[in-house]
């Protein structure tokens, strides 16, 4: 689906890699009856390929992009740098919730609990990239780990939680970063495009998914 | 066995650094994340040392190693620490040579993970079972949650035709959910495989790894510490230890 933060993440890693794919779009608040024998779930992003063989969750789709096609790793080959990319993805685990919350806020009151709470593990991630001393959150080059952490920062903006990245200088600038990069940058979607879709998507309009079409 | 050491408390010195050759692993005996991590040293015959750490008391050096104190955590002679019991599992198979736990095809590898998934409400359900039974509450509806949990993986094993959960010889994940299957004798639910024969079929292989074997836990003594550690007593976690 064009706006799902976790199907982002594997359409990032296709294009990074230069892998050759096509793309279902999945109508989330109406689904094809046929999508559940593509995932039990019913959760996008899936990826099927010409053997049948079909692989769900967004980490699990683009560690199997980058194992099974050649090219640029976006998973590094030590063993424990691996490690460390997952131990940031664990501890940016809490923020796809917290910001999905924020955009479905009722009343001013929640917002600003829920900013604390987003400064909270924003201020983890900072800390990693405070101690790595490098820009992005795998060392010097952008990696795995940016890929999949991405599609929520894209949305802060947007959400008008930029700020929330004021006392994080370390992570603005690899927001900065991160837009310079050519995947990243062919995926970005017009903010006016995404904030359409928000609308018609808290509203269970079952057009949201193709806004902007 | 390797970790049949006192578990360390607030007051200790702080232990030195891996010695080079070995790799250290901050554990529990009786706690299931930490047993993934231990199944999987065995398994792949790592040669290790176990620091056991008290979890109602934990050593004020143990929150370097750990940012919130948890365990599992492995550390090695270059002072690198990686942790979460699944990190730490797959850190073990990719560095260390030998017997690969996670197959070698992209797509098996992936099929393991996806099961995991399949996988994530079994370790909170069966603790909420323990406690509840532990403290005199009846669990007739967690029961019932994981009875249903059990079913879903009942299904893979069923669809699959296989004995383990990654085919025909015991893979990875295998040994990730085996320590909450261990404990469903102690916690007093075994009951909840009434209905799922394949899982029993695979309990009963299970039990047949040489792995798997060493590393059982004597149902005494974990009912040993059980009893201690819901009265609250530090010295749980030391329990059945002869030294």
């Amino acid at each position: 689906m064009r706006f799902c933060p976790f199907a982002q993440r594997t359409r990032l890693v296709l294009k990074a890699k230069g892998i050759r794919h096509e793309i279902i779009n999945i109508n989330l608040k109406n689904k094809p009856e046929w999508f559940f024998k593509k995932n039990p779930f019913g959760l996008v992003p899936v990826l099927e390929n010409s053997q049948g063989q079909l692989i769900y969750e967004s980490a699990i789709t683009c560690e199997y992009l980058d194992e099974e096609y050649p090219g640029k790793k976006l998973l590094p080959d030590d063993p424990y740098e691996k490690a460390c990319q997952k131990m940031v993805f664990e501890l940016f685990s809490k923020v796809p919730s917290l910001v999905t919350s924020f955009l479905r806020r009722q009343n001013e009151e929640d917002c600003y609990g829920l900013k604390e709470e987003l400064w909270k593990e924003l201020n983890k991630l900072e800390e990693v990239l405070t101690n790595k001393k490098t820009t992005f959150f795998g060392g010097n080059s952008l990696s795995m780990i940016d890929y999949l952490i991405w599609p929520w920062f894209e949305w802060l903006e947007v959400l008008e939680l930029n700020d929330c990245v004021d006392h994080t200088p370390k992570l603005k600038l690899w927001m900065a970063a991160m837009r310079e990069d050519p995947a990243v940058s062919a995926l970005l979607t017009e903010p006016k495009v995404l904030r359409g879709f928000f609308n018609l998507y808290l509203q269970n309009s079952p057009e949201a998914c193709d806004y902007g079409l | 066995m390797e970790d049949a050491t006192r578990a360390l408390g607030k007051g200790t010195l702080p232990p030195g650094p891996v010695p080079e050759g070995l790799i250290r692993v901050y554990s529990m005996r009786f706690c299931p994340y930490a047993h993934r991590t231990r199944l999987v040293l065995r398994a792949k015959g790592i040669r290790h040392e176990v620091i056991n750490i008290n979890l109602r008391n934990k050593p004020e050096w143990y929150y370097t190693k750990h940012p919130f104190g948890q365990i599992p955590v492995l550390e090695n002679s270059k002072c690198q620490l990686i942790y979460e019991s699944v990190i730490a599992c797959e850190y073990l198979d990719d560095a260390y040579p030998g017997r690969k736990l996670y197959p070698y095809d992209p797509y098996e590898r992936a099929r393991q993970k996806m099961l995991l998934e399949l996988f994530y409400k079994v370790p909170h359900l069966t603790k909420e079972c323990l406690v509840a039974l532990r403290c005199g509450r009846k669990c007739a509806d967690l029961k019932l949650a994981l009875r249903q949990e059990f079913c879903n993986l009942e299904e893979i094993l069923g669809y699959q035709n296989t004995i383990f959960f990654g085919g025909d010889c015991i893979s990875m994940i295998d040994y990730l959910f085996w320590p909450w299957f261990e404990r469903l004798d102690v916690y007093g639910i075994a009951d909840c495989l009434n209905h799922t024969p394949a899982l029993r079929l695979w309990t009963a292989a299970m039990k047949q790894d040489p792995t798997v074997c060493a590393l059982l836990i004597d149902k005494n003594i974990f009912l040993g510490f059980l009893n201690l550690y819901f009265q609250n007593n530090p010295d749980a976690f030391d329990y059945g230890l002869t030294c």
